[in-house]
């Protein structure tokens, strides 16, 4: 049975659509490469996915429960963000807490955990990614790798039983964006379910299962990513990804 | 007659000082706390969009900062025992600096609240915090860091204002001047005295001004 499955996303911002029915199915494991154009709804598509926008209409199963995406409650919204874990483009690392403390503060704030055990939790998911020896860093005090793996930690520490990234390393220097992708390849490897919007597609052909090009607001071609990216079927999908790979 | 004028100045100091000390700074104090919270739930309250309570917040705003805190004062300490209310001297003044003090602090309030990133709240969402968990814990105190410069600059142009409540016979150190300089006819040297006395709080709190801002600087400011 597909650990999140959702049917028919459709959303607009003032009248202008974003997404026109997307569909998905994720199984346990899968990591799953959102490829495309800028504005072509994948931002949005991900953040429906965890109700930082709300869809106009859409099914929902995850984790064995289903959701109308459209009519959620608090209850039910709080349900699935427990267990996903969210990674922005910009980090969102809370500015007035040390890394340890950005991993921490959900363990101990919403989840009633003591301290000691979100603080032993916190330094294992901030090893897993390197950080360890900057737990009592200020964000400001970061490289932006070193801030984005501390949001991954964040993440972890969920212990969610899927990842959401939005364009991870978009926001990086060139010379930072390698250090990132190797901790999500090290989560992939360990089994890690993870949906990634993304720009790397050496990336999505390397590591993820499967790949989704959307544009417009729909799924323009979907398969597993070696056949995906060494037959793509669809005329546009070629154009893009010829695109992409010659832009330099 | 210079030396009468200095053995008066001297005199008079610990006379205007001592209600500096017992009625400036606890007026002070008292209504600024005060003017803290109703700024905090006004911002909060536009911040969130509450439906109602939002248009009385912009309500309250608007006739608060469209009308003189003098008038104020006068309203509550003349005006409010015609139609039966009486208030002492120290608390009406407490209760109009607390509500006027408010309404502008409110506005720096709600400026700084917007000026700390969406994301910040949405990450708070996305570990699971509820909306009062994220205000409390991430957002206000990063807005409090942004607003805490010009809220400074509030409190140090209150402490000056209290010198108005002596218009509503509360005994505060333009009160006590008053009286001196009635009783001596040494204005000049009076009221510059007071004026010293009044500078001389004004440069402790902008002290602790500086002071306050390096502690809150300890995490890199509001950088990213």
């Amino acid at each position: 049975m597909a650990l999140l499955k959702v049917n028919n996303v459709a959303k607009s911002f003032d009248g202008s659509p974003v997404l026109n029915g997307v569909s998905l199915s994720v199984e346990q494991g899968d990591v799953i490469a959102i490829i495309g154009p800028s504005g072509g709804g994948k931002t949005t598509f991900l953040r429906c996915l965890n109700f930082l926008e709300t869809a106009d209409q859409g099914t929902m199963k995850f984790d064995g429960k289903s959701y109308d995406m459209a009519h959620m409650s608090s209850k039910e919204i709080n349900e699935v963000r427990r267990h996903t874990g969210f990674v922005f483009q910009n980090y969102n690392l809370f500015r007035n807490k040390t890394a340890l403390q950005n991993v921490t503060e959900g363990l101990i704030v919403a989840r009633k955990m003591n301290k000691e055990q979100a603080e032993e939790i916190g330094m294992r998911m901030l090893e897993k990614v390197g950080m360890a020896d900057r737990a009592n860093h200020y964000p400001s005090q970061m490289s932006g790798g070193q801030q984005q793996r501390t949001a991954i930690a964040r993440a972890l520490a969920q212990s969610p039983k899927i990842i959401y990234f939005d364009e991870p390393t978009s926001a990086l220097d060139p010379e930072l964006i390698g250090e990132v992708l190797s901790v999500m390849r090290d989560l992939a490897n360990e089994g890690m379910t993870m949906i990634v919007v993304t720009h790397e597609l050496e990336f999505a052909k390397q590591v993820s299962s499967k790949t989704i090009f959307l544009e417009g607001g729909v799924i323009v071609e979907e398969g597993p990513s070696k056949e995906f990216f060494a037959h793509p079927e669809r005329p546009r999908t070629r154009e893009f990804l010829r695109l992409e790979e010659t832009r330099f | 007659m210079s030396q009468n004028i200095l053995q008066l100045l001297l005199d008079s100091f610990w006379k205007i000082l001592l209600p500096g000390i017992t009625v400036t700074i606890p007026l002070t104090v008292i209504s600024f706390s005060l003017a803290m919270v109703i700024a905090i739930i006004t911002a909060m309250i536009q911040y969130a969009k509450i439906p109602v309570l939002r248009q009385l917040a912009r309500f309250y705003i608007w006739v608060i900062r469209g009308t003189p805190l003098l008038v104020q004062l006068y309203v509550v300490f003349f005006g409010l025992p015609s139609i039966g209310i009486r208030v002492a001297a120290f608390p009406s003044a407490v209760t109009v600096f607390a509500i006027n003090e408010g309404a502008y602090c409110a506005e720096t309030m709600r400026a700084a609240i917007e000026s700390v990133p969406a994301g910040q709240m949405e990450a708070g969402y996305c570990v699971g915090m509820n909306y009062l968990q994220i205000m409390r814990r991430i957002v206000l105190p990063q807005a409090f860091r942004t607003a805490f410069p010009p809220l400074f600059n509030s409190l140090i142009g209150m402490v000056k204002d209290t010198s108005l409540a002596a218009n509503i016979t509360v005994a505060e150190m333009f009160f006590a001047t008053q009286r001196i300089a009635g009783r001596t006819y040494q204005f000049m040297a009076l009221y510059l005295e007071l004026a010293l006395i009044y500078l001389i709080f004004s440069t402790v709190l902008t002290r602790l001004q500086a002071l306050g801002e390096k502690r809150l600087n300890s995490y890199g400011g509001n950088k990213n």
